[in-house]
This record gives C-alpha cells, structure tokens and sequence, in this order.
C-alpha cells in the first residue's frame, strides 16, 4: 500500500509542482509581478512535492489504523491543512519588503491546492480498492 | 574724512551682511536613498522621497532641509499590514498625504551634525533634533542618520497595543549636485 501511495504522492506531488510554475509564469505576465526571486521553480516543485510525500505517508498511516474511515478522514484533513496553509502566505512578511507585497498571496495560495487537487484526481489510477 | 565713514560703514555692513545669506550648495537627492523604519513588531520602508537639501559642511548655519515622504508608499513587506498603516487608525493617508520635515537650525556636533526641525506626521507638527552625518562621495554626498520618534505624539495608532511605541528611523540619502 505505501509504494502506491507514495508513487502517487510523487507523480501528483511533481505534477503540482508542473501546474505551480505554468500559473506563477501567467500570474508574472498578467500582474506584471515578479516574485521569482522569492519564490523560484525548485521553491514550488520542491513544496508541492513535499506535499505529496507526506499525503502519502498520512494515507497511508490514517488507512492502517482507521481502516475504512481511513479515506474519509485523510481526505478532510488534507483539504483542511490545505486551507490552513492559507495563512502562512497571507501573513508573510518580507524583509526586506519587495514592492507590490499585496500580490504575493494570489499568486501562492492557489499554488496551496495543487497537491490536494493532484492526489484526489489520479488516486483512482494508482490505489483501486 | 569723516563725510566718508558712514556711506563706507554702511558698505561694509551691506556687503558682510550679504556674505551671511549665501545659499548652501543645493543637492539633488538620488533614487537609491532608503527611508527605513522599525519596531518592536513592524518595520518597513517608505519611498516617495522629495525635497530640498541645501547644505555647506563649513557652514551648517546656512543649510537647509525641507523634505516630504508620499505616506501612502509605506511598505512593510505584507500587504495586509500595508492596508492597515495607511487606513485611518495609523497614517490615514487620505487625510494626511505627507510626511514634512522642514529644518530650523543645524550645528556642527561632536560626530557630525545637528539638525532641529518641524516633523509634520498624521497632521501633528513636533519640534524634533537629531543627529546625522554627511560625507562626501566624488560628486556627491550621502546624508545618514539614525533616531527614534514616539508614534503616540503623532497619534499614529493606538497606545501599547503590538507596535512598539519608539519608532526607530534608519535613513540613508544619497545625494548629487
């Protein structure tokens, strides 16, 4: 069950990762809002694929211990920890500031849902029960 | 002889007097100056820097400094914090656009300047000194100083609270002739 799970906590993981630096590069064009600086491609693959590696250690431990409910409730909490991870870009603080701080939150919060989305679209490919 | 001494006294009075309003040497301050703040809990930086500098080393009497910051570029680095500081609780800069220095005198001191002036923030005006430096760069000049404001004199927020009430001012002003 783990090498599924953790097979698919990295190919979602990456492909979040993939998705985060596509949208980074449209919000740059689109805001005229370069945070490349502070927030690179290694930066977002890196995170998404830190995501994805611990939904796949969660799954898996939530699916041994609670059986059945196991799904329900790794569901919520990763969506959970999703929205709470709001906060971390929402309260950054720069130091020293950048210009254009405001913009900094619409560019990585939706970067925040990426693993979540990736893992509840291909978990139905690798992990059939 | 003596038909002489007063149309020369009055002279010499005219001309040592005019010797005594010659303008310091005027400075164009530069787009790299930094206007930085800082406390307990915020900190950040201003930009919207303007004004004018006269300012002679040999003769700090006759120099000048009349300077304004934009308070709506405050930036602290979030932009929520950025909304706050300029919403009416603290710099309310729909009201009070600009934030004025206009100096009264300037002496030399034991490591470099003096200046005393009028600080206009959040529409309260304070008699404020502090000290600086000045030191020349080829063409140029770059002004430092360092000093602390209490915000509760400016009314700038509420008393206690999480922002410090000793704001500290960090400023670095290139300037150019």
């Amino acid at each position: 069950m783990f090498k599924k799970a953790l097979l698919l906590g990295i190919v979602s993981g990456l492909l979040a990762g993939i998705a985060g630096v596509i949208y980074a590069r449209i919000y740059y064009s689109a805001n005229e809002a370069d945070f490349s600086k502070v927030v690179s491609t290694v930066h977002i693959v890196a995170a998404s694929l830190f995501g994805g590696v611990l939904a796949a250690i969660g799954y898996t431990v939530l699916d041994k211990l609670l059986k059945a409910n196991g799904e329900i409730v790794f569901n919520f909490i990763f969506t959970i920890l999703s929205f709470a991870s709001l906060l971390l870009p929402i309260g950054h603080r720069f130091s020293p500031p950048i210009d254009t701080p405001e913009l900094f939150p619409g560019m990585v919060i939706p970067m925040h849902f990426f693993p979540a989305l990736g893992w509840y679209t291909l978990k139905p490919l690798f992990i059939k029960k | 002889m003596n038909k002489y001494i007063a149309p020369l006294t009055a002279l010499l009075l005219l001309a040592g007097s005019a010797f005594a309003f010659i303008a310091a040497q005027s400075w164009q301050i530069a787009d790299s100056y930094s206007i930085a703040f800082s406390s307990d809990d915020a900190g950040g930086v201003f930009k919207g820097f303007k004004g004018a500098i006269a300012f002679d080393e040999q003769n700090p009497a006759a120099s000048r400094f009349d300077v304004t910051i934009d308070a709506a570029t405050i930036n602290t680095g979030n932009g929520l914090q950025n909304k706050h500081a300029k919403s009416d609780e603290w710099f309310d800069v729909a009201k009070y656009p600009q934030i004025h220095f206009q100096s009264k005198n300037i002496t030399k001191a034991a490591n470099g300047y003096q200046v005393t002036g009028d600080l206009t923030l959040h529409g309260v005006t304070k008699t404020i000194t502090f000290p600086f430096t000045f030191k020349k760069t080829g063409a140029g000049g770059l002004f430092v100083a360092s000093f602390t404001v209490n915000r509760n004199d400016y009314k700038l927020g509420k008393p206690g609270k999480d922002v410090g009430e000793d704001i500290k001012l960090d400023i670095s002003v290139p300037v150019t002739k």
